[in-house]
């Protein structure tokens, strides 16, 4: 496991565009609905192993294109869609991306480790081979003790954890992750974000992080990608060149404020238009 | 059910009985109003085994109504979750199903079922199916439609969905409709036993009207409260079983 | 919306087709299923006497109604405004409710008598449950933090009551009302099939004895449409006084 993670470290300390294969990879993805032209044109590309974040102004089409990832929505036919190189047609990729939305979504009539096996017990893994693995992972999680515990009996950061299980547990080598600490106080988040980075980097999965958080975006990201404005397109494909493991002290030394204020111009710029088009 | 429990159900039962009985002897109500719970009581206790059996036949009644309808209605939800066009054709039949005066009925079922335990257990099915129908069917759509495109993610198939997810998070609805129709099952029971039945509480009610028996009267109402209690203790252990993680929520 | 409207026709028309065509095509005995039109010749015909029958019934039931609907509001928000007498009457009164409401037309009927009285009393009794137990449950589940604010403005539980729980139990009291419209024809039914003189319940219970069955589904035929009738309009007034829903 070490060895996994400091390779992978190795690997993306490097600041030059990552050279993993690539696993997923978008071009002129577009969506409409209607008269309303969600996502224009989206290209976008991220390797094998790759921690790529998304921020952009709400409403840009941010869920749009999540949807289309998971399988969930078709896009406008004339993109493609690569995955592993291989077009992968809308509905194909249904049960072949992790996607955790942005609340937890967790069943109240479930465990901690019913709720976090669901996407296994769906994709036909034998329920007690499941509960085997997720008791094995509950620590590390941070769940350790609460196996057997109803969601309604946790906090809002171990919601986020079972959740977070539940999509590391449906092994698939992408996630996508829809501002997953969204709804969590600061502390808990930056707590939540160094955990995320620590199993990252143990697990070594594709990551696509949507977040409204600037700071949140930098912090984890190789990249950093910024959308814009409805119709949502990709305007901005930021490399982080910040050594791994990060720790939270980055958030303040000037290399990073530096990029922040890169990034912060390029989103308040997209965030402007948004408001003059939706604005009285 | 814990000894916790215990006190609190007998607590109202007892300051009802005292009550009732205070008001007969304080305000003096003459007996042909009320009489006095010690008579009633008595009068019940002359004839136990006959209170036991019309008891048990209405209870038998009431529950294979009720049973037939929670699932025909649970069923019938889920059909028209899944099928919008029958949804369309059929409810507002069943919605005016249910504005005709179904004890009117009581004359024709038990004429269709003869003097048998089936036709008391249609008027309460009859009564029951549709609160559960619409319930289930509003529980099923009030389902979080992100709760549906994650599983969907996961690669559910509407099977699935429907298993995991879209019956579980409609119990609790169902199981409202289930108790509002649980005394309305034990209603149509009873009015079913006023065409010729010779067994059960309905039965002991006409014959005791006929006789002018208010102390009977009162025995029957009684003996159709406990029905009424034991019908509505089934649903919430069953409640208490299944939707276990409601009252945390 | 036309398309759900023309759905539904669709339906009833097919409903009435086939019960129809099963009757004629199986030759069932009209004292099992007559056919509808059966149904409505026999309306017809025996309009002289049904139609008092009908008005009869929706006199008792409208006139129990508008008793029960006042007497179970009022009781409501007393106890509402009364948290002690709540306690002690609240017991009491699920009590009388678990008993079915029909176990209670026997003593309604040697009270009262068996003319129109006896199922006035017994509409208003079950519309007043009813009634009372939705309005009290709309009153109950206000937001405290509204009752704390308007309090904080010099509110007094009067006020409260008439500013705040009254408009936001309106739409629990209408569900009360449109549950009792159905309800209130059926009580009154089930009573005059005990004992009466008039109305649909003793038309019915009679052609029952006299097995005159085309006549107890005519009976059924004007019930339901006095039914419908009533929970119609009941609802599209609801729709005007509860606007935000």
């Amino acid at each position: 496991m070490t060895g996994a993670a400091e390779r992978l470290d190795a690997q993306l300390t490097v600041a030059a565009p990552p050279v993993g294969r690539v696993k997923l990879s978008l071009n002129g993805v577009a969506r409409s609905f209607g008269a309303v032209r969600a996502l224009d044109r989206v290209d976008l590309s991220i390797a094998e192993g790759e921690f790529v974040t998304l921020i952009g102004p709400s409403g840009c089409g941010k869920s749009t294109l999540f949807n289309i990832l998971a399988g969930l929505l078709e896009p406008d036919p004339g993109g493609t869609l690569l995955l592993d190189g291989a077009p992968a047609p809308s509905g194909s990729l249904l049960g072949r991306i992790a996607f955790m939305p942005q609340r937890d979504l967790l069943l109240p009539w479930r465990t901690v480790l019913d709720n976090a096996i669901l996407a296994a017990e769906i994709q036909g893994q034998k329920k007690r081979e499941a509960r085997e693995l997720a008791r094995s992972m509950a620590a590390e999680f941070g769940l350790k003790g609460f196996e057997n515990h109803y969601p309604q009996q946790l906090s809002g950061g171990m919601r986020q954890r079972v959740a977070l299980m539940r999509t590391f547990l449906f092994d698939r080598e992408v996630m996508l992750l829809d501002e997953p600490f969204g709804a969590l106080d600061a502390l808990t988040r930056a707590l939540m974000q160094r955990w995320l980075l620590d199993l990252w980097s143990r697990y070594r999965r594709t990551i696509l992080f949507i977040t409204h958080d600037i700071d949140e975006a930098i912090f984890l990201g190789d990249r950093v990608t910024v959308m814009s404005a409805r119709p949502g397109r990709i305007t901005l494909d930021r490399t982080i060149p910040l050594p791994r493991p990060r720790q939270p002290s980055l958030l303040t030394a000037p290399e990073f404020m530096a990029l922040k204020r890169e990034l912060l111009e390029a989103v308040e710029e997209e965030s402007l238009k948004a408001f003059a088009a939706n604005g009285p | 059910m814990s000894w916790r429990t215990l006190p609190r159900l007998a607590a109202p039962l007892l300051l009802i009985a005292l009550l009732w009985e205070g008001a007969v002897l304080g305000f003096g109500i003459s007996p042909f109003y009320l009489p006095p719970l010690r008579q009633v009581l008595g009068a019940i206790a002359a004839l136990w085994p006959a209170y036991q059996s019309a008891f048990l036949v209405t209870l038998a009644e009431a529950t294979a109504g009720f049973a037939m309808g929670a699932l025909v209605g649970i069923a019938g939800g889920i059909a028209f979750a899944h099928l919008p066009r029958l949804r369309r054709m059929v409810l507002p039949l069943f919605v005016v199903s249910q504005t005709v005066p179904v004890i009117a009925f009581g004359a024709i079922v038990v004429l269709w079922f003869g003097n048998t335990l089936a036709a008391k257990a249609a008027i309460a099915f009859y009564l029951t199916f549709f609160p559960v129908t619409v319930n289930t069917l509003a529980g099923i759509e009030a389902v979080d439609p992100r709760q549906v495109a994650l599983l969907r993610s996961f690669g559910a198939g509407s099977r699935e969905l429907l298993w995991k997810l879209r019956l579980p998070a409609a119990l609790p609805r169902i199981f409202t409709a289930l108790r509002l129709s649980a005394p309305l099952a034990l209603a149509g029971a009873i009015v079913g036993e006023w065409f010729g039945a010779t067994q059960g509480v309905g039965a002991m009610l006409l014959a005791a009207l006929f006789n002018e028996q208010v102390v009977a009267i009162w025995a029957a109402i009684l003996a159709a409260a406990a029905v009424g209690s034991a019908l509505f203790a089934l649903v919430a252990l069953a409640e208490r079983a299944l939707v276990f993680w409601r009252e945390e929520l | 919306m036309s398309g759900a409207l023309r759905d539904g026709l669709l339906g009833a028309a097919l409903f009435l087709l086939l019960w129809e065509g099963v009757v004629r095509l199986f030759g069932v005995p009209p004292w099992i299923l007559p056919p509808p039109s059966g149904i409505l010749v026999t309306t017809w015909a025996a309009r002289a006497s049904l139609l008092p029958a009908m008005l009869a019934t929706g006199q008792e039931a409208l006139a129990g109604y508008a008793i029960g609907a006042v007497l179970g509001i009022l009781l409501a928000m007393l106890l509402a405004l009364a948290a002690p007498l709540r306690r002690l009457l609240l017991p009491v009164i699920i009590a009388v409710n678990a008993v079915p409401v029909a176990a209670y037309a026997p003593l309604a009927l040697l009270w009262f008598g068996t003319g129109p009285l006896s199922k006035i009393v017994m509409v208003a009794f079950v519309v007043g449950f009813t009634v009372f137990l939705n309005t009290l449950d709309g009153l109950l589940r206000v937001d405290p933090a509204g009752i704390a604010l308007l309090r904080s403005f010099g509110a007094s539980r009067l006020g409260v009551m008439r500013r705040l729980r009254l408009p936001a139990a309106l739409p629990d009291i209408a569900i009360g009302l449109r549950v009792s419209t159905v309800r209130s024809m059926i009580v009154a039914i089930v009573t005059e099939m005990l004992g009466s003189q008039s109305g649909l319940g003793w038309t019915i219970y009679e052609a029952v004895l006299q097995i005159d069955f085309l006549r107890v589904w005519a009976a059924i035929l004007l019930a339901s449409l006095l039914s419908l009738a009533f929970f119609g309009a009941v609802g599209v007034l609801e729709r005007r006084v509860v606007f935000w829903r």
